[in-house]
């Protein structure tokens, strides 16, 4: 009986440990790791899904209301016409920069003059929001950039920027732009 | 005629009020010069380098690699000043480079002749190129010292030795005597048993055999699902340390969902290309890592655009920190409410080239957190009435997690 017992153990012992290794050492119930569930970012086999939302889907709360098209066009009208719809209080001004600093500072430095921490030569000339001088597409100097302009090079990206739609929200952008309008297009005047 | 002696005194005050003159016209004239040498590099940098670069490599418009010899200086001249105006003109050339760049037309500088000039002659004889330095990985071979086992082995060797040195040792002095003497195997067997014959000698090392293997079975059991310092292989080379450390690019600009999800999201990659889409080259591995992302989303580095049609493959990452399905976590909790900065639970990333799991993620490990860490009560409207009625709880105390049910099962269990 004694050895039966031992048996059995043994054998449940060595399927138990062979049954789970990986990369990452012995699981206890491997399917707590990696649920035969869809769950996001794991890999599953269901055929025909490719996990891309139905074409012209719009995410909750990321209705666009900035219409103006990825051209010099748009961008030159979006500058005309644009209007922040955030108001301008201490609230908005505080997001603006914690965002400004998650999304802009590196490139675009704490004082929006283009002395941020990314060093590469292509990034080596980066204008300054102060500046009265340079002036860019818009045909206005950097320190006048109306609202719509700002948003849309965010949207679309400009020159050597690429586009941020997709890592900033509407909303979001819209406080960077009250920040960038409101603290550092003045700081030179 | 002798000039009065006043007459000469006016003459030499004459004279020196004229050298001051002369001598400041002159310094003028030299100051004027100076302000006069524009620099031609600091032009070029100032105005172009947001869309041109030196070489052959296009970027928003054209490589200027020889386009001085390319194209005649008036015409040249045309274009940087007012280049709108050049292709209104009906230029061939000058139309052709507006229809090559999709129609984006060029900022119109209104440089002056002098700072033309500066830059035509950067543009001439630009600064010779460094031929890129391969960086050499220098692998320092780390001297841990012995392992453990190593240790162990050398001790029994050196007790072994003493053993045998010892029983040889009495061999020649019984030996001398005239006693009779008995072989080095025979004396540690004779010592042996008599060491086992009594009850007390067996059970204690029964004892410390048990203990050894326990000890071995726990410590077993209890790295199940612990993956502390797992550093998988990744399908691209991305380097934490050049991104976040050296660049000091936020976390949360790639990793946009940890303030907004239960997940903190991996970087699609068109965010990859919000930089990479000019920067080809990287300082380590060069092209070729940064090809694997082109060939996920269909992008020509050389032309710099997206390939039309392409069929994007998605970067399969591999998975580092993994929480099993019978726990609840939330990156946004954590990141937006409890104002924790992500280093101290995911180590410094910021210096990691190859990124690994620095904590072991075990229930111990966050409870111990959540007894340690205080609410961040302050400029947080959901917690002003509560804040008030635990000031009065407990009074002087700090109110960490543990205090507001940071340790009730059904918080991360269901």
């Amino acid at each position: 009986m004694n050895k039966l017992i031992l048996k059995l153990a043994l054998i449940s012992g060595i399927v138990f440990l062979s049954s789970c290794t990986s990369d990452t050492g012995y699981e206890f119930m491997p399917n707590m790791y990696r649920s035969p569930s869809i769950e996001t970012y794991a890999e599953h086999t269901i055929s025909g899904y490719d996990g891309i939302p139905v074409e012209g889907t719009v995410a909750r709360g990321y209705l666009s209301t900035f219409n103006y098209d990825e051209t010099l066009d748009g961008y030159l009208l979006a500058g005309k016409n644009a209007v922040n719809p955030l108001e301008n209080n201490t609230e908005n001004l505080a997001d603006g920069r914690a965002l400004y600093g998650m999304f802009c500072e590196h490139c675009h430095g704490a004082t929006g003059s283009g002395d941020g921490t990314v060093t590469h030569p292509i990034y080596s000339a980066v204008p300054h929001y102060n500046d009265d001088k340079l002036k860019r597409r818009c045909d206005v100097p950097m320190c006048d950039l109306k609202a719509g302009h700002i948003f849309h090079a965010i949207t679309y990206g400009l020159n050597a920027m690429g586009p941020h739609a997709s890592q900033i929200s509407e909303n979001e952008r819209w406080k960077i732009t009250l920040y960038v309008q409101e603290e550092l297009q003045n700081l030179g005047k | 005629m002798q000039p009065k002696i006043e007459d000469i005194f006016n003459m030499i005050r004459i004279n020196n009020i004229k050298n001051y003159l002369l001598l400041l016209i002159v310094s003028f004239a030299f100051s004027f010069q100076a302000l006069a040498e524009v620099d031609g590099a600091q032009i070029f940098k100032q105005n172009c380098t947001a869309c041109h670069v030196l070489g052959e490599t296009k970027l928003i418009g054209p490589g200027l690699k020889g386009i001085t010899e390319k194209r005649d200086k008036g015409w040249l001249k045309k274009w940087i000043n007012n280049s709108s105006e050049l292709i209104a003109s009906g230029d061939e050339d000058a139309i052709a480079i507006f229809e090559e760049y999709n129609k984006v037309a060029m900022t119109n500088f209104y440089f002056s002749d002098e700072e033309f000039e500066a830059l035509f002659g950067y543009l001439e004889n630009p600064p010779v190129e460094e031929a890129p330095v391969a960086i050499q990985n220098t692998v320092v071979a780390e001297e841990e010292g012995l392992s453990a086992s190593t240790q162990m082995m050398l001790i029994a060797l050196v007790l072994l030795t003493l053993i045998y040195i010892l029983t040889s040792v009495k061999n020649s002095l019984k030996e001398s005597l005239g006693q009779n003497t008995e072989s080095v195997s025979a004396t540690v067997q004779s010592n042996f048993t008599l060491f086992f014959s009594k009850t007390i000698n067996k059970l204690f090392v029964g004892l410390f055999f048990a203990i050894i293997i326990l000890k071995i079975v726990y410590d077993a059991m209890m790295g199940v699902g612990v993956t502390t310092n797992y550093q998988p292989e990744q399908p691209i080379a991305f380097s934490h340390k050049i991104h976040a450390g050296d660049n000091g690019i936020d976390c949360n600009y790639c990793h946009v969902s940890a303030r907004k999800s239960k997940h903190s999201s991996i970087p699609s990659a068109n965010v990859c290309m919000n930089c990479h889409a000019s920067i080809v080259e990287g300082s380590i591995a060069g092209a070729t890592e940064l090809q694997k992302i082109y060939d996920a989303v269909g992008y020509d580095p050389d032309k710099r655009q997206y390939i039309e049609g392409y069929e994007q493959k998605p970067i399969e990452w591999v998975r580092i920190h993994n929480l099993p399905d019978l726990a609840y976590f939330n990156h946004s909790q954590h990141v937006n409410v409890g104002k924790i900065e992500c280093q101290e639970c995911h180590g410094a990333i910021e210096e990691m080239d190859v990124v690994k799991q620095e904590n072991d993620l075990t229930m111990g490990w966050c409870i111990n957190c959540h007894r340690e860490t205080e609410v961040k009560m302050e400029g947080n409207d959901y917690y002003t009435s509560l804040h008030e009625k635990m000031k009065e709880q407990y009074s002087g105390e700090k109110i960490t997690v543990d205090k507001i049910g940071g340790l009730e099962c059904g918080k991360c269990h269901y």
